[in-house]
């Protein structure tokens, strides 16, 4: 073996023993059959067939839509954030440094902070009522809104810092020419600016979609576990419907969905522009 | 780090392994044991403990079922005992060398899960039923209450499809552990129904909300809602007069144990009356041994939230293991009732 090539063992070895190894694992749970607690064969395609029920279809559309909803929202803040970021003539660093702070605390402790916050004897409720511009609480948590807000919370950092690598290194002299050719701010920001950041968007809308999508946490703390999206489902299967072979056959089926699209998307994306 | 300190640390790590006392491996529920209940059957026996927690029976049986989980004794609730004893997880119990047992409530002694206590040794128990403010007029008394849309917004119920299906079914005077297709649909439509008024489906977590108020009443488990009565005096708990469910967490013994002779002494000493009830002082739970609740302040034992008294506490069932297709119904309903 050549030695550069064996630069590359430590990461063939992680991804072999860390990604490749569980994900045999789950496959196979996912064809064997249900015991009390865990798997034991015949082997089956029963869960598999289990998921074009309607109902499940249903729970993977709702989580389809909140995904792509909480990964628009992402893109709507985080593209000035990052502009700003990236044009700022002094303290580049410490706003840097902000975006990734929440990474500090735990992500869990922090959706147990929104609880705080939102809930009717909370500080946005309690600061509203005493300036007198509601009367009553308002229902903030424990809805779909509650949820989308954790999501955009919790992924906004994953938005912000693609976008700003890539307008980062944007070459400032062709904003300029766009100018000197007479386009508006406006203009140039939207025929400039965001296609040559295009890669960043990208970039982002991966890293906030994909864990949106499976995201079990947020929906369960902040929506009151009112509504199940598909990451709930995966949970319960695994603890209290200890309905492992399914719960493994739904990850297997998201991991799948996400794949093929994903290669769609970067197949047309690598596309020259025409 | 220096190297001092490097050296230090490793001859102490060392020293860990040779330790030559015995050690036992014991997996309980969080918050389940006094501070002082394991070092001192540590000192008292010279053998090292291995303690750890975990937050619900699947946790706990995900890891047993291997059979080689590295645990010895385990705290099953009383409904898992059966399949756990069918899949050859348990060893039995060997009454000689738990001389203490004849402290348990008489009311534990032949329980309907483990008539001839071959399986596990009752420990704590609890039940679900409903904590309230007590600015609601009237009181809510009955399972049926919690459909009042005068609750509308400030009412929960637990994030647990056994409890939630429960509640419906005793509202329509079924069992708690039915398993008739029909019946479990009739329970189901009573979900839905009631969804509109939930503001959430959640467990432990609601005491906070509880205390400031933000909730009027809630489905919750006696010892959660016991601690939030205890930090705010406008709540107060009632069992249902349709019935409730009560759950018994039992010490079990497993089969891998290779100590089981050390293993049945922790359990004896865990039903010595005076460290049983020190644990229920430190937890605020309620405990299946007669005598050491003998032993608890007056004001403890006539908590009748953790202990009801007998003809509310005829009123409770304890839920039976429930068999596969019916497990799998109840999930799909519950996914349903989510989903709605």
């Amino acid at each position: 073996m050549k030695l550069r090539t064996s630069f590359l063992l430590p990461a063939w070895l992680w991804l072999a023993l860390l990604f490749l190894a569980p994900f045999a694992i789950v496959l196979a749970y996912s064809f064997l059959t249900r015991v009390y607690v865990g798997v034991a064969p015949p082997w089956t395609a029963e869960s598999y067939q289990r998921l074009f029920d309607p109902l499940y279809l249903v729970i993977l559309a709702r989580s389809f839509a909140i995904a792509l909803a909480a990964t628009a929202l992402c893109l709507v803040f985080a593209f000035p954030a990052a502009l700003f970021i990236s044009r700022a003539a002094r303290f580049k660093t410490l706003y840097l440094q902000l975006v990734m702070l929440p990474f500090w605390t735990s992500f869990l402790v922090r959706t147990y902070a929104w609880i705080f916050l939102l809930r009717d004897t909370g500080l946005v409720n309690t600061v509203l009522q005493a300036l007198g511009l509601i009367h009553a609480p308002l229902p903030l948590l424990y809805n779909d809104g509650a949820v989308l807000l954790g999501l955009v919370y919790g992924y906004l950092p994953f938005m912000v810092l693609p976008i700003y690598a890539t307008l980062e290194r944007l070459d400032p002299s062709l904003v300029e020419a766009a100018a000197d050719l007479g386009a508006r701010p406006l203009a140039t920001l939207f025929r400039v600016v965001v296609p040559l950041a295009r890669p960043g968007i990208v970039a982002g809308s991966i890293l906030v979609f994909i864990p949106c999508l499976g995201a079990y946490l947020t929906p369960d703390l902040l929506g009151g576990g009112r509504t199940v999206l598909v990451g709930n489902l995966v949970q319960n299967q695994f603890t209290t419907a200890r309905d492992w072979p399914f719960g493994a056959a739904v990850s297997i089926a998201l991991m799948l969905i996400v794949t093929l699209l994903l290669i769609a998307f970067l197949r047309r994306e690598s596309e020259p522009l025409a | 780090m220096n190297r001092r300190y490097f050296i230090l640390g490793a001859a102490g790590l060392t020293a860990c392994v040779r330790d030559p006392r015995p050690r036992l491996n014991v997996y309980n529920w969080s918050s389940y044991i006094a501070p002082e209940t394991v070092p001192a059957f540590e000192r008292e026996c010279g053998v090292r403990v291995r303690y750890a927690t975990y937050e619900s029976n699947e946790e706990m049986l995900a890891k047993v079922v291997t059979g080689n989980s590295g645990w010895d004794i385990v705290f099953p609730t009383h409904n898992r005992l059966a399949p756990m004893r069918a899949n050859g997880l348990i060893a039995p119990l060997q009454h000689g060398l738990l001389p203490n047992l004849n402290h348990l409530d008489p009311r534990f002694r032949a329980p309907s899960w483990d008539p001839a206590l071959s399986n596990g040794v009752p420990y704590m128990w609890n039940g679900t039923g409903i904590v309230y403010n007590r600015s609601l007029s009237p009181p809510p008394a009955r399972w049926a209450d919690l459909w009042s849309p005068a609750l509308k917004g400030r009412l929960t119920m637990l994030d647990d499809p056994e409890d939630m299906l429960g509640a419906c079914l005793k509202k329509l005077s079924l069992g708690f552990s039915a398993t008739a297709p029909a019946d479990l649909r009739r329970a189901e439509r009573e979900a839905i129904a009631q969804k509109p008024l939930l503001r959430a489906y959640i467990n432990a977590e609601v005491r906070d909300q509880l205390v400031a108020g933000d909730v009027l009443a809630a489905q919750l488990w006696s010892t959660t809602a016991q601690q939030a009565i205890d930090s705010a005096p406008q709540l107060a708990f009632v069992y249902p007069a349709e019935g409730f469910p009560f759950y018994c967490d039992c010490a079990v013994i497993l089969r891998e144990s290779r100590r089981v002779e050390l293993a049945h002494r922790f359990l004896d000493y865990l039903l010595r009356p005076a460290v049983s009830a020190q644990i229920v002082t430190a937890t605020r739970t309620a405990t299946a041994n007669a005598a050491a609740v003998a032993l608890l302040p007056d004001a403890v034992r006539r908590t009748e939230t953790l202990y009801p008294p007998p003809e509310v506490f005829a009123r409770g069932e304890w839920p039976q293991t429930l068999d596969p297709a019916t497990q799998r119904l109840r999930d799909r309903i519950w996914t349903e009732i989510k989903s709605a």
